[in-house]
């Protein structure tokens, strides 16, 4: 049985388990880029009550592996509060959490590190805030903030294979299940490589592309 | 007239400016010369309202700024009064022409046929069109002072703006200021050119340890009152 008789016999079942891997990629991605992003700004406007608490819990958790940090919220954390939670969500959750506190840290960086000559600069050339905003501030961060966050979401795609280890019926634990009654480990993990393959390189070549051409050397001679 | 009087600004516990009077009419070249570290650069940035002085006030024609105040009370006259510093602060984003247009928009009604007029004179055709990381230091402070002319301003405020120029674009740069000062804007600059100040100032200020240690014509050049003055006179000349 050849890969793409694998595909084709059971795409049923690999098209619902890219479906699960692609709903939890969208609420950890979406999730990411815009609470990590509202939180790396608000961090970098209120530096005390948001960016040094949003710090130290973004330094914690580098701490913890993401699967001791995933199991634990789907075993004992459950178990404290007595609930029962689907484990789609909660590792939707995890990896959400993870993601957000990655794209902060992005996005504070850029914003505390975006040099003041340009601000000054936009002022005494008499600028608008708008001005200022849009056609300095805007340009200048998402050139620095793109590419890296980019390459945040691939890295956080394949994290979603972990979610398998609890239960979710995403594709990773489908092509486990299939292999598990036909036995063709070769051809189904080689299936699942090209379909991570096709997803992923584009976007991290997306990721290197704009890095190529918006994050040149800007430094002065 | 841009008027300043009694400033003082501190950093910490150094104490930069200490009761500074200075006046800078409309037409007119004012050059602050005197050694490193003594306050010019901090004076521009409070004159120019980007750091604020902890005492004192400054009028910008009608309108007159008492100090302390806060950044958000007042609403500084940018930018009819414009700066131009030794870090030209151009946007690395941005084309050298991009970086001249962008103020110069809704703000200039001629400002496409002013920008020709510019480049030709700063002899900028060659590398108006490329990245100031690709520009040298020369080419890049040509762009700013274009930068700021483009705004029409009433008072330029410059820091050491012919200090990586040769001596023909030295002479153009004096060739404009010659012009601005025709054109009824009045001009502040940071020079340690004095050559250059002999040329073209009405007024020269020396500066020392925060305070204007003496002012007058050029004269004061070849006729210095105070002895600090004829010291940094006689090592400059012999540096140069």
């Amino acid at each position: 049985m050849s890969v793409l008789d694998i595909l084709i016999n059971y795409y049923p079942a690999f098209f619902k388990g890219l479906g699960v891997t692609l709903q939890l990629c969208l609420i950890i991605w979406g999730s990411g880029i815009v609470v990590g992003s509202a939180l790396g700004l608000a961090g970098t406007r209120s530096p005390i009550w948001v960016g040094l608490p949003s710090r130290y819990f973004s330094f914690f958790l580098s701490g913890i592996p993401l699967l001791v940090f995933l199991f634990w919220l789907h075993y004992p954390a459950q178990a404290m509060f007595n609930l029962v939670i689907d484990p789609f969500y909660t590792a939707a959750f995890t990896l959400a959490i993870v993601n957000i506190f990655g794209v902060a840290d992005v996005v504070r960086a850029a914003l505390n590190d975006f040099p003041k000559q340009y601000l000054i600069a936009a002022k005494v050339t008499g600028l608008t805030r708008e001005q200022t905003v849009f056609k300095i501030q805007l340009p200048l961060i998402l050139r620095q903030v793109l590419p890296p966050i980019m390459l945040l979401q691939v890295a956080m795609l394949h994290t979603t294979l972990f979610a398998s280890l609890i239960s979710v019926e995403e594709i990773f634990r489908v092509a486990q299940r299939i292999n598990a009654q036909i036995y063709r480990p070769v051809e189904i993990y080689t299936a699942l490589g090209v379909f991570f393959l096709a997803v992923c390189l584009p976007i991290n070549g997306l990721a290197y592309w704009l890095k190529e051409r918006f994050t040149r050397n800007l430094s002065e001679q | 007239m841009l008027k300043a009087s009694g400033l003082y600004k501190s950093f910490g516990d150094k104490h930069i400016l200490k009761n500074v009077d200075i006046a800078i009419a409309p037409g007119s070249i004012t050059c602050i010369i005197g050694p490193s570290g003594t306050g010019k650069t901090t004076l521009l940035r409070s004159l120019a309202m980007l750091d604020l002085p902890d005492k004192g006030t400054i009028s910008v024609d009608e309108q007159t700024f008492r100090f302390p105040t806060t950044a958000e009370e007042i609403d500084p006259p940018w930018p009819k009064l414009t700066a131009v510093f030794q870090s030209l602060f151009l946007w690395p984003h941005l084309t050298l022409r991009e970086n001249i247009m962008l103020p110069a928009r809704g703000r200039n009604a001629t400002a496409e046929k002013d920008i020709q007029g510019l480049i030709n004179l700063f002899e900028m055709q060659q590398f108006i069109d490329n990245f100031p990381n690709e520009a040298s230091i020369g080419q890049r402070q040509r762009v700013a002072l274009a930068r700021a002319l483009m705004l029409n301003p009433r008072y330029i405020l410059l820091d050491e703006i012919t200090s990586a120029l040769d001596v023909e674009q030295t002479a153009k740069i004096l060739t404009k200021l010659a012009h601005l000062k025709e054109r009824g804007i009045g001009v502040f600059l940071i020079t340690h050119h004095l050559g250059f100040a002999r040329r073209a100032a009405d007024q020269i200020v020396f500066m020392n340890e925060g305070t204007v240690e003496e002012k007058g014509g050029v004269e004061i050049l070849s006729n210095p009152k105070s002895e600090r003055l004829r010291q940094f006179l006689s090592l400059t000349e012999m540096a140069s």
